[in-house]
C-alpha cells in the first residue's frame, strides 16, 4: 500500500534544489573547446545556464506535519501534528544529481535523511531515504507564461523508502507509536511532490520551491519506488492539462485511496489548483460508467494539507457491489462542463487494467556489469502471475540534438536483454541487462546513455506513460597509464571536473596539480573520493565517474612519489588530442550557430530545455530498434 | 589574555567528577575559538592574503586538535563529551566560555590587524608572553587557561582511567605524536602539554613540542608583518625575549582584499525571508549538524569523523554564499554561528 495508507502523515513546506548547470550542456564536457564563460550565468549555450555555481544541494526548508491519519481517521490533538519535517541532523544536506547531460529528466536525490522532530530538533524518528529519481514530470502551471517562469512551470514527484529508521522514546504519540509498531521490521514509505520552483537568480527564493509529501508504512515484499496500485493515464480531451495518478483499493477498510497530488494543474507558480469544474471518480459496473464520489480539489488545504490524497467514498465505506466492480474493472476521472471547458473523462485506467513498472528505474553501470531490474506487473492493482512483458530499446525520451550533441543509445549492441519476460507467481520478473564496453561513442563524455521500456505485452507501445522507462548510463572501459600520472591520465578527468563544477574552485583548483598537492588537499581528496556513494560529500557529487576512473584516482592520490606527491609524469606535446570516432559525432566540437529554441528558454534553461530536447514522442518499437 | 572565572577552577576538587566537569569545560573553550578564527578567515577574498590565511588556518586546525584531545581525555576517564546542545555555542560578542567578562570580549569580525592583535592574540596570550621587541610583562596572574590545564593535569590519577579505549578518536589528520589514544596518566599529561604548548609556547621558548611557533606568536607574525626567526646574533647569554625577532620573510596583509563583513552579525537577525537570512540559516544548520556529528564521533562512533570533516569542509562554501550578499552599500553579510537544529 505504501504511503497511500489509512495510517499516514502529510507534510508541506519548501525545498531547495541547487544543481550546477554548466553540465546541462553536453558540449561543455569537451575540454578542448571549453571556454571560461561557460562558468558564467546566463545566455544558454554560450554561458553556464541559470545556476553555474550551484552546489547540488537538495534540502527541506520550513517543512511541518500538516495532518495525520490513524485507521483512516484524521487526527486532532496528537503530538505528531506539532512536529517538523527536517533533513540531515548530523551531516551535510542531500545532493540532487542528473543521470547524464543527455538524460536530465530523472534527477536523483542522494543521501537524504528525513527527520520528524520538534522545534528544538529532538527527533521522533529519522531515516535514510534510498536514492531515487523523480518521475512523471509535467508542465503543471497553466496560469503562467512558461517562458517566464522556466522550471517553475513543472511538477514532479519522488517516492522511496526510509531505512535505518530510529525511533525516540521521548518524542512520541499514539500515531507515532502505531506507525512504529507497524513498520519496525519494514521501514517507511515516503512520497513527495515538488513544484513552483524559483529560477530567478535575483530573488531571495532562488532555487526554492514548494513541497508536499506523505509518509506511511512500507509493506514487506512490495516495491519501494512506486505504489502497487492503479494507474490512471491522461485521455486526450480537448482543453485539459492533467497528469498520471495512482490509487489503491483498501479492501480492509473498503475505501479507495486516490492520490491526485501530481495530476491536476495550478494557476501560477506554486499556485492554487485551477478550476476545471467538478471532479468525479468513476468506476465501471457491468460495462457502464458509474460515479463513485466527487473530490473537492478546490477546497482550501486539499493540496497543502492532504497532499492531494482522498479516501473515497468520503462519508461511507464502499459497498460490496462497488468493491467487486472496482476489483475487476477500470477507474476514471471525469470533469463536469464549465463555461470554458467541455467536460468529460480526463484520466482513465487501461481497459485491461494491466501495468508494468520497474522499481528502481535509473542505473549506472560499468562495462561487463549485469544490471538487474526488478519489474512488477499488476492487473487492477494486484500482482499478476504469468504476465507477459515486452521489453524494447527506447531512446525516445532521452535528450539529444542530432548532429550537434553526441548521439545517445549507440552502439545498441553494447547492451542486450531478453525481449519478452514472464512474471512469477508474485507478479515480478527480473530483467537482466548485459553490458559490454560501449567504446567511447560520445568522445568527450564518458560512456553512453540508453533507454529501455518494459510494458504489458497485451498493450500497445504507444499507450504507455512516456516517463515510465529505464534509464541506463553505461560507462566506457577505463585503463589508466602505469604508473598512474597526472599528465598520463589524471589531468583530463580533473580538468573536466574543474570546468563543469565551478563551485569546486571555492575549495581548490582541481585543474592544477600544484593545488591538488597543496596543504591538506591530498588527504581531503582521498577522503572525498573514497566515501560511499550514498554519502552527501562524496566526490564527484554528480556520481558521474566510472568505477575504473574512481579507482585510478584513488590509487593516484595514494601511490605517492619520493617527493611526497602523487606522480606528475611528463607533459605531452599535444595535451589535447581531439579525436572524434568516425561517424559518431558530427559538428559536436563547435556550438550551433543558430539554436532552435526560443531565447527565453535558453536563458531559463533547466528541465524546460531538457524536455524540449527529448528526441521524440513514443515511436513504434520497430523505429527504435535500429 | 583569557582569564577564567574562579568557579571553573573550583570544579577541580580532586574527584574524578571534578576533572570530568573541567574537561567538558575545556572542550567548550577549545571549540569557542574556532568560529572566531573561521569568521575572519571567511573575510579574506579567495586567492588573496595567502600568508595570513595560512597562519590562521594552521591555528584553526590545531584548535580542532585540542578539542579532540580534550574529548579523548574526558572519554579516557569515563566521561562523555556533550557537543550537541544549544548552550555549547557561545554568543558573539562575549567572553569565551567560563571567561571573566572583563578579561576579553570575543567578536566575529573581518580581518584587520587590530582584530588579530586585540582578539586573536588576546585569546592565545600566554601567562608570560615573551615580548620579542615588545612591551613589558603583565603583573597580574589570575587563573589563565594554562593554569587551568595545569591543575587538570595535577589532579589526574591512575585510577581515573576507566574509559573504553574504543571511544578514543585518532585520525590520519594529525600526526601520531600529536593525536594518540589516551589510556593512562602519562599519555594524558603529554596530551595536555600539547594543548598548552601549541597554544602558548613555553615560558622560555615560543616553540611548541613539535618546534612550531605557538599560536600567540603566529598571530604576532601577522601583526608585525614579518615571520618570527631566530635572532642570528643571539648567544647562550641572550635573554629569552631576545632570542627570536620578527625579522623573517614578510607576511603581507592587503586590507583591500578583505570583504567588509559585518562585525558580530548575530546581534541583529537578518530580515525574515531575505537572502541573507536564508543563507545564514542554511549555514547554521550545517554548523549544528557538524557539532551533532562530532558529538556522535566522541560518543562511541569515531568512524563518523570522516563525515564530520566533510561537513566542516563544506561550511566554507556555505559561508561564501553568505559573504557574497550585501546588507548595505558597504557591508556584506556573515555567518552567525548559531545553534539551529531544524531548518
Amino acid at each position: 500500500m505504501s504511503y497511500l495508507n489509512p495510517l499516514r502523515l502529510n507534510f508541506a513546506g519548501k525545498f531547495k534544489a541547487a544543481p550546477s548547470t554548466v553540465n546541462n550542456d553536453p558540449t561543455h564536457f569537451n575540454n578542448a573547446t571549453f571556454k571560461p564563460q561557460y562558468q558564467e550565468w546566463g545566455k544558454g549555450t554560450e554561458n553556464g545556464w541559470w545556476n553555474p555555481s550551484g552546489d547540488a544541494v537538495f534540502r527541506l526548508i520550513d517543512c511541518a506535519v500538516t495532518t495525520a491519519f490513524l485507521n483512516g481517521n484524521e487526527l486532532s490533538g496528537d503530538r505528531v501534528l506539532s512536529l517538523r519535517v527536517s533533513d540531515s541532523g548530523t551531516r551535510m544536506p542531500a545532493k540532487m544529481v542528473d543521470l547524464d547531460s543527455e538524460q536530465q529528466m530523472v534527477s536523483q536525490i542522494w543521501g537524504l535523511q528525513i527527520r520528524i522532530c520538534d522545534a528544538e530538533g529532538n527527533d521522533a524518528f529519522s531515516g535514510e531515504m534510498d536514492v531515487t529519481s523523480f518521475i512523471d514530470i509535467w508542465g503543471r502551471d497553466i496560469g503562467s507564461d512558461a517562458n517566464k517562469v522556466g522550471d517553475g512551470f513543472f511538477s514532479t514527484y519522488y517516492q522511496s523508502v526510509l531505512t535505518n529508521v530510529t525511533w525516540s522514546a521521548k518524542v512520541t504519540s499514539p500515531f507515532l507509536a502505531q506507525l512504529r509498531a507497524q513498520t519496525e521490521e519494514t521501514g517507511l514509505s515516503i512520497h513527495f511532490i515538488v513544484d513552483g520552483y524559483n529560477m530567478d537568480h535575483t530573488s531571495p527564493d532562488f532555487t526554492y520551491g514548494r513541497i508536499v509529501g506523505t509518509i506511511g508504512p512500507h509493506v514487506a515484499h512490495e516495491p519501494e519506488r512506486f505504489t502497487l496500485g492503479r494507474y490512471l493515464a491522461p485521455v486526450a480531451t480537448q482543453g485539459y492539462t492533467v497528469n498520471y495518478c495512482t490509487a489503491v483499493l483498501d479492501t480492509a477498510a473498503s475505501k479507495l485511496l486516490i492520490d491526485l497530488g501530481n495530476a491536476l494543474p495550478t494557476d501560477g507558480l506554486g499556485g492554487p489548483q485551477s478550476n476545471l469544474g467538478s471532479l468525479t471518480v468513476m468506476y465501471q459496473l457491468q460495462g457502464a460508467w458509474q460515479p463513485l464520489c466527487s473530490v473537492d480539489y478546490l477546497a482550501k488545504g486539499w493540496y497543502t494539507r492532504y497532499a492531494g490524497i482522498s479516501a473515497l467514498p468520503l462519508s461511507r465505506p464502499l459497498n460490496k457491489d462497488e468493491l467487486a466492480a472496482i476489483q475487476s474493472g477500470p477507474l476514471a476521472i471525469q470533469f463536469s462542463p464549465t463555461a470554458q471547458l467541455p467536460g468529460g473523462t480526463v484520466l482513465q485506467e487501461a481497459t485491461n487494467g494491466q501495468h508494468v513498472r520497474a522499481d528502481q528505474f535509473v542505473f549506472r553501470a560499468n562495462p561487463g556489469d549485469v544490471v538487474e531490474v526488478d519489474l512488477w506487473m499488476t492487473q487492477w492493482g494486484q500482482p499478476m502471475a504469468n504476465g507477459s512483458i515486452q521489453v524494447v530499446i527506447d531512446n525516445s525520451q532521452l535528450q539529444g540534438q542530432p548532429g550537434i550533441w553526441p548521439d545517445v543509445g549507440t552502439p545498441a549492441k553494447a547492451i542486450s536483454f531478453p525481449q519478452t519476460l514472464q512474471t512469477g507467481a508474485d507478479g515480478r520478473a527480473t530483467l537482466q541487462i548485459k553490458t559490454t564496453d560501449p567504446g567511447n561513442p560520445r568522445d568527450y563524455i564518458d560512456g553512453q546513455v540508453y533507454g529501455i521500456r518494459a510494458y504489458p505485452a497485451s498493450q500497445t507501445y504507444s499507450a504507455q506513460d512516456p516517463n515510465e522507462f529505464i534509464s541506463l548510463l553505461l560507462w566506457d572501459e577505463f585503463t589508466p597509464d602505469e604508473p598512474i600520472t597526472w599528465y598520463g591520465s589524471m589531468q583530463p578527468i580533473f580538468q573536466q571536473y574543474a570546468n563543469l563544477y565551478p563551485i569546486m574552485a571555492r575549495f581548490l583548483n582541481l585543474a592544477s596539480y600544484d593545488d591538488i598537492c597543496a596543504g591538506r588537499n591530498l588527504p581531503l581528496l582521498r577522503l572525498a573520493f573514497g566515501l560511499e556513494e550514498s554519502d552527501p560529500n562524496v566526490m564527484p557529487v554528480t556520481r558521474d565517474l566510472s568505477a575504473g576512473k574512481r579507482k585510478a584516482i584513488l590509487r593516484w592520490l595514494t601511490e605517492i612519489g619520493p617527493d611526497g606527491k602523487p606522480l606528475l609524469g611528463a607533459r605531452k606535446v599535444d595535451p589535447v588530442p581531439a579525436s572524434t570516432p568516425a561517424g559518431q559525432i558530427t559538428g559536436a566540437q563547435s556550438h550551433p550557430s543558430s539554436d532552435p529554441l526560443p531565447t527565453s528558454l535558453l536563458i531559463k534553461g533547466g528541465k524546460a530545455v531538457a524536455m524540449s530536447r527529448r528526441l521524440g514522442q513514443l515511436r513504434a518499437p520497430a523505429q527504435e530498434a535500429k | 589574555m583569557i582569564l577564567l572565572k574562579k568557579d571553573i577552577i573550583e570544579l577541580l576538587d580532586g574527584s574524578v567528577e571534578g576533572v570530568r566537569a573541567a574537561l567538558q569545560h575545556a572542550v567548550e573553550l577549545e571549540h569557542a575559538t574556532i568560529p572566531v578564527y573561521l569568521y575572519t578567515l571567511y573575510s579574506l577574498r579567495p586567492g588573496s592574503n595567502e600568508e595570513v590565511a595560512s597562519i590562521i588556518r594552521s591555528v584553526v586546525i590545531e584548535e580542532m586538535l585540542h578539542m579532540t584531545i580534550a574529548c579523548n581525555l574526558l572519554n579516557a576517564i569515563g566521561g562523555a563529551p556533550v557537543l550537541d546542545r544549544p548552550g555549547f555555542v557561545p554568543k558573539y560578542p562575549g567572553p569565551l566560555p567560563g571567561g571573566v567578562e572583563a578579561s576579553l570580549t570575543v567578536s566575529l569580525a573581518p580581518m584587520s590587524l587590530e582584530h588579530v592583535h586585540d582578539v586573536f592574540m588576546g585569546i592565545e596570550e600566554p601567562e608570560t608572553p615573551l615580548r620579542f621587541k615588545a612591551l613589558a610583562l603583565d603583573k597580574d596572574r589570575p587563573v589563565t587557561i594554562g593554569m587551568f590545564y595545569a591543575k587538570i593535569s595535577s589532579q589526574l590519577q591512575n585510577s581515573f582511567f576507566s574509559g573504553n579505549v574504543s571511544r578514543q578518536v585518532v585520525a590520519d589528520w594529525w600526526p601520531d605524536q600529536e593525536l594518540f589514544p589516551i589510556t593512562n596518566l602519562d599519555q594524558a599529561r603529554r596530551a595536555i602539554q600539547i594543548i598548552v604548548e601549541q597554544g602558548e609556547g613555553t615560558d622560555l621558548e615560543p616553540l611548541d613540542l613539535e618546534g612550531d611557533y605557538a599560536h600567540y606568536y603566529r598571530f604576532a607574525e601577522i601583526v608585525h608583518g614579518r615571520r618570527l626567526i631566530k635572532n642570528p646574533n643571539a648567544t647562550p647569554e641572550t635573554p629569552p625575549d631576545q632570542r627570536y625577532i620578527y625579522a623573517g620573510p614578510a607576511v603581507d596583509f592587503d586590507s583591500g582584499q578583505v570583504l567588509p563583513l559585518e562585525t558580530n552579525p548575530g546581534l541583529q537577525p537578518y530580515p525574515a525571508g531575505s537572502g541573507a537570512q536564508i543563507a545564514v540559516d542554511a549555514f547554521n544548520a550545517s554548523y549544528t549538524n557538524f557539532l551533532r556529528c562530532l558529538h556522535q564521533v566522541f560518543n562511541g562512533h569515531p568512524e563518523m569523523l570522516r563525515s564530520a570533516i566533510g561537513t566542516m569542509e563544506s561550511l566554507k562554501e556555505q559561508a561564501r554564499a553568505i559573504t557574497s550578499i550585501k546588507v548595505d552599500a558597504e557591508t556584506f553579510a556573515g555567518p552567525t554561528f548559531q545553534y539551529k537544529p531544524v531548518v
